[in-house]
């Protein structure tokens, strides 16, 4: 239709655009480019099967890997062909949502971790137990499969996991006269922390980022949860259906006022600029994820240390979770779309690649061989956490409400709000829509 | 009625209808599946599975505390920026309304901040207003305690977050609506200006006895339009605050979007859009019956 | 005028341009700017240090694929801009002018449509231009990114008001030599509003320069991909690059600006309406 209309709108307004000389011009240019674009892209008849392919947009190098795992599969399967597309991470899941409406998903997607209940609360996803063997998931890291399990169904796989880890500085805390855990995989109670960010502050040098000025809400959550984890407490109940009395138990208004001093005591900004004021030399110490191991690495060297984050209860406590690839329950062919998750997910040919462009961490294990620097800090520790002490984020259908409140709510702690008023306050706004949204007399159970 | 006007009623039909058509097939008809949806309990990522509700969501969103403080925060943005716009908007183009190249370009430099991307004046305030920490802070507070104020994080006291988004916005904005009355200014008649000045009037009295005369319509068009896009407010808080500190620069369309798009209930998303468009009509309608347009 | 009034006039610009143009000098600036140095707080820093460098630009380029989406976004709002135009011109001139039944009632109806904005109204007219097939491939795409967007109430209300405002001889006098209701209008009354005619293609223009949500729904291919996208890709996994952030707005807003300077003249036409009364 649109390639009718063109020539249409080019007789009348010819004339018309002559009103202006700059617009003529180019409306002139760009009706041409339209009807030439529109004659200019025959489509090749194509005797393969294609599998429609959408992925998040990383980093150049991430994508630029994404595209020659594409070209290795193609080339390796002369009867499929997959037709691959990138679209911004920035609002990603609102080009999924809207597809999802449509019914217009492709074959095989990528979403983040957190979203997986939702969609298949929806009925979106296929399962995915037919398409592995049992041997192949328990090459998988355990948090890789929690992640992508819903009552006990697999429906997605990631082929990267995550952690944060406290990195520090050693000749800054030396010169501080602050000496970290001896042990490796050994971290700070929260008292050890706080004096550590004491003697530093007082020895002039900026103790901490925490990169509070991330604009996603998902980083709040994910990177904090850990305190609340550590001391026992929870976001939301086991069921994923109420926060009631949960989120601001006394034991979260405690631990969460014990990271409000990090920001009252000014051991960290709540409004940074710079992106990287560790690497930077400007902070001692870093609160942040295995994205910023490889720079971190390369401007520190021998300097750089890494410990668990400090530990508000008892326990430590990690973040984990990252982009998985499920299939569409609507994709007309899911063995096709199940080749490539394989293919996607196989540690030869998609997690090595994969991981030598982002520096994530492999999701199965067996793709650690490939990696020499995990036998040592700071990767190591990544590793370990993952096995140990790392705990995925609430697997609700809800998450995405949770995760809001729960964001909103820590940047006003951080700029020092009551704790225990902020936190009833966002309890209420979740469980409000918990409460609508739960159907009426059915169980969730998870 | 004179043979003039005849023929041009008959014309009539034709003129419309491209607009008419596309505005009912990509508008209206798009309004009707929300009004169809906001009846329902609609879900973003299955439309298909949607169950009647009635008039449920327009009776929740009425009692929904986030929503009714959307609902006042954007109201309360409304109230300010509508007149502090409009008038500094007239005062600029007044201003600069004349004829030497200077101020042509000066004109130009007022429609800079509506040119230059959202995300990049967002980043750029954002850094205006930082509070003190460390060895620096934000130009807005280093001019405040040089006039011997008290410097303060503008953009996280739920009593001074909005306003301090009011003045971001009026200072993007304000050129767009100094170029529209820039335009009409342009035809106040040279005579009538002339005359006055002649009779002794000062540079004041002729703004208030020529110029808005002659403009009314104008500045009715420019209360009229601040109105709804003040009421559009979404994406300045969206990318400084996300609608903190405690809700208080949360807008009623970063609502309706998040609504839709993050808590994906497209039955109440769309009641809620309904109940928004509702309000903004009753305050037009309102509006127009104050401010009378004159009519030739 | 006296002395003082000139300079205390002259001071006032000064300041006042300062203060709009700063924005558009710290982009610029910041843009060729070091990736650590961008953020150093207090504007003298710049001058005593020195870390300059052009490649934010090449890697902006690069990045984030800009030639195809300025194809793509200059194609969207020359055509959104010239067939709109037209479309919206034509009613504008209706409601200003011809008398027909119910006028009135039509008319409230059409400024009720300005009302809604984009973020709210995307889903349902996402499922509608769904249905018309103007989604996927780059063609239906390119429709989808442009066909919706041709009629604009809002374009009809601020047209209809500047027909309002031209008085109706000329028009009449025409008619008298024989001109039908379509050669008055597209003769006469079009080039009276030649002004508010530049003022309405430039805010499409900036409407639609700056569209992000709407080429994200409706395009399934990178290569319809706008200018919009483009930048939002490279707010990707931290660190956020800030000199490429950077360096892509000044190539996005560059061709903004120089349209800016070829319509300016347009709305600013001096006494174009005396020479009628």
């Amino acid at each position: 239709m649109a390639a009718f209309l063109a020539p249409l709108f080019f007789c009348i307004l010819s004339r018309g655009a002559l009103l202006f000389r700059p617009l003529a011009g180019v409306f002139i240019a760009a009706v041409i480019v339209f009807v030439l674009s529109g004659c200019s892209r025959p489509r090749e008849p194509s005797p393969r099967q294609i599998i429609r392919v959408w992925a998040h947009q990383g980093q150049e190098a991430e994508n630029r890997a994404m595209r020659s795992i594409a070209d290795a599969f193609n080339h390796a399967h002369p009867d499929l062909r997959v037709e691959l597309t990138f679209f911004p991470d920035f609002q990603y899941t609102e080009k999924l949502a809207i597809a999802a409406a449509a019914g217009d998903l492709p074959d095989a997607f990528d979403l983040d971790g957190p979203l997986v209940a939702r969609y298949v609360d929806s009925g979106l996803l296929q399962p995915l137990d037919p398409f592995f063997s049992k041997g192949d998931l328990e090459d998988f890291l355990p948090t890789v499969i929690h992640q992508g399990t819903v009552d006990g169904v697999l429906y997605a796989l990631g082929v990267f996991e995550s952690g944060v880890v406290l990195y520090y500085d050693r000749e800054m805390l030396a010169s501080a006269g602050v000496s970290p855990p001896s042990a490796s995989g050994e971290g700070w109670s929260w008292e050890a922390f706080m004096s550590a960010c004491q003697q530093l502050s007082a020895a002039g040098i900026k103790p901490l980022s925490l990169h509070m000025n991330e604009s996603a809400d998902e980083w709040y959550t994910y990177a904090f949860s850990p305190v609340i984890w550590s001391a026992g407490g929870a976001l939301i109940s086991a069921d994923g259906a109420s926060v009631r009395d949960i989120l601001s138990s006394p034991q979260n208004v405690e631990s969460l006022r014990q990271w409000q001093e990090i920001f009252l005591r000014k051991y960290a900004d709540t409004d940074p600029l710079d992106p990287d004021p560790f690497g930077n030399g400007k902070a001692a110490m870093d609160w942040t994820g295995h994205w910023m191991a490889r720079s971190h690495l390369e401007k520190k060297g021998d300097r750089l240390g890494v410990m668990p984050l400090p530990r508000a209860g008892a326990s430590f406590s990690a973040p984990c979770g990252s982009w998985c690839w499920a299939i569409s329950a609507r994709a007309p062919q899911p063995e096709h779309a199940a080749q490539w998750l394989k293919w996607v997910t196989n540690s030869e040919h998609g997690i090595v690649p994969m991981v030598r462009a982002n520096g994530a961490i492999p999701a199965r294990r067996s793709a650690f061989a490939h990696f020499p620097e995990y036998q040592r800090p700071p990767y190591s520790l990544f590793r370990e956490q993952l096995e140990t002490i790392a705990r995925p984020r609430p697997l609700t259908p809800y998450y995405a409400s949770l995760t809001r409140g729960f964001a909103a709510a820590l940047r006003d702690i951080s700029r020092g709000v009551d704790v225990q008023r902020r936190l009833e306050m966002a309890e209420e706004e979740i469980d409000r829509e918990l409460q609508r949204r739960l159907p009426a007399g059915k169980e969730v159970s998870r | 009625m004179t043979p003039w006007q005849k023929t041009r009623s008959r014309a009539a039909p034709w003129f419309l209808l491209p607009a008419l058509l596309l505005l009912g097939i990509f508008v209206v008809w798009p309004m009707g599946r929300a009004l169809f949806w906001s009846a329902t309990n609609a879900d973003l990522l299955a439309p298909g599975r949607a169950a009647w509700v009635g008039a449920e969501h327009y009776r929740d969103l009425l009692t929904d505390a986030r929503f009714r403080q959307a609902f006042a925060n954007t109201a309360l943005f409304a109230v300010l920026t509508i007149p502090l716009q409009t008038t500094l908007a007239f005062l600029l183009a007044l201003w600069v309304n004349r004829p030497e190249p200077v101020w042509r370009w000066l004109r130009a430099v007022f429609f800079i901040p509506v040119i230059v991307s959202m995300p990049v004046l967002a980043v750029l305030w954002t850094m205006l207003y930082q509070p003190p920490q460390g060895s620096g802070m934000g130009l807005v507070n280093v001019a405040v305690s040089f006039l011997g104020g008290e410097p303060r994080a503008w953009l996280h006291d739920p009593a001074t977050a909005l306003p301090a988004i009011v003045v971001m916005s009026i200072w993007q904005g304000v050129g767009l609506q100094m170029m529209v009355f820039l335009a009409s200014l342009q035809a106040v008649p040279r005579e009538l200006l002339e005359a006055a000045r002649l009779d002794g009037a000062s540079a004041f009295q002729r703004v208030v006895h020529v110029v808005i005369p002659s403009v009314r319509n104008t500045i009715i068009f420019v209360i009229t339009v601040t109105t709804i896009f003040a009421f559009r407010l979404f994406v300045q808080p969206y990318l400084m605050t996300r609608g903190g500190p405690e809700n208080r620069t949360l807008s009623l369309v970063q609502s309706i979007y998040e609504m839709t798009f993050l808590s994906q209930e497209l039955g109440r998303a769309s009641a809620a859009a309904f109940l928004f468009m509702a309000l903004i009509v009753l305050l037009i309608f309102l509006q127009r019956h104050f401010l009378k347009e004159v009519r030739e | 005028m006296k002395p003082a009034t000139i300079i205390a006039s002259w001071g006032i610009s000064f300041a006042a341009a300062f203060l709009f143009l700063a924005p558009l000098l710290w982009m610029i600036f910041a843009s060729f700017r070091g990736e650590t140095s961008i953020f150093e707080s207090g504007l003298l820093h710049w001058f005593d240090r020195g870390e300059w460098t052009a490649s934010h630009y090449a890697d902006a380029w690069r990045r984030a694929a800009l030639g195809q989406a300025f194809l793509n976004s200059l194609l969207q709002v020359a055509l959104i801009c010239g067939a709109g135009l037209l479309v919206n011109a034509m009613a504008a001139y209706a409601f200003a002018r011809l008398d027909f039944r119910g006028r009135e009632a039509l008319f409230a109806l059409v400024i009720m449509l300005i009302i809604l904005p984009m973020e709210v109204i995307a889903v349902p007219l996402f499922f509608t231009a769904r249905d018309l097939g103007l989604t996927g491939a780059y063609l239906p795409a390119m429709g989808g990114l442009v066909i919706p967007f041709l009629a604009k109430a809002f374009n009809i209300y601020f047209l209809r008001q500047h027909f309002l405002s031209v008085p109706t001889e000329l028009e009449e006098a025409a008619a008298i030599d024989g001109a039908g209701a379509w050669r008055q209008f597209w003769n006469v009354a079009l080039p009276s509003v030649r002004p508010a005619l530049a003022t309405v293609v430039l805010l499409d223009l900036l409407v639609h320069w700056g569209d992000f949500l709407w080429p994200l729904l409706i395009g399934t291919r990178e290569e319809t991909r706008t200018v919009q996208i483009s930048l939002a890709n490279l707010f990707t996994q931290p660190p956020i690059q800030w000199g490429d952030i950077l360096a892509c707005s000044v190539l996005v807003t560059l061709p903004v600006l120089l349209l800016f300077r070829c319509f300016q003249r347009y709305i600013v036409i001096t006494d174009a309406r005396a020479g009628i009364k």
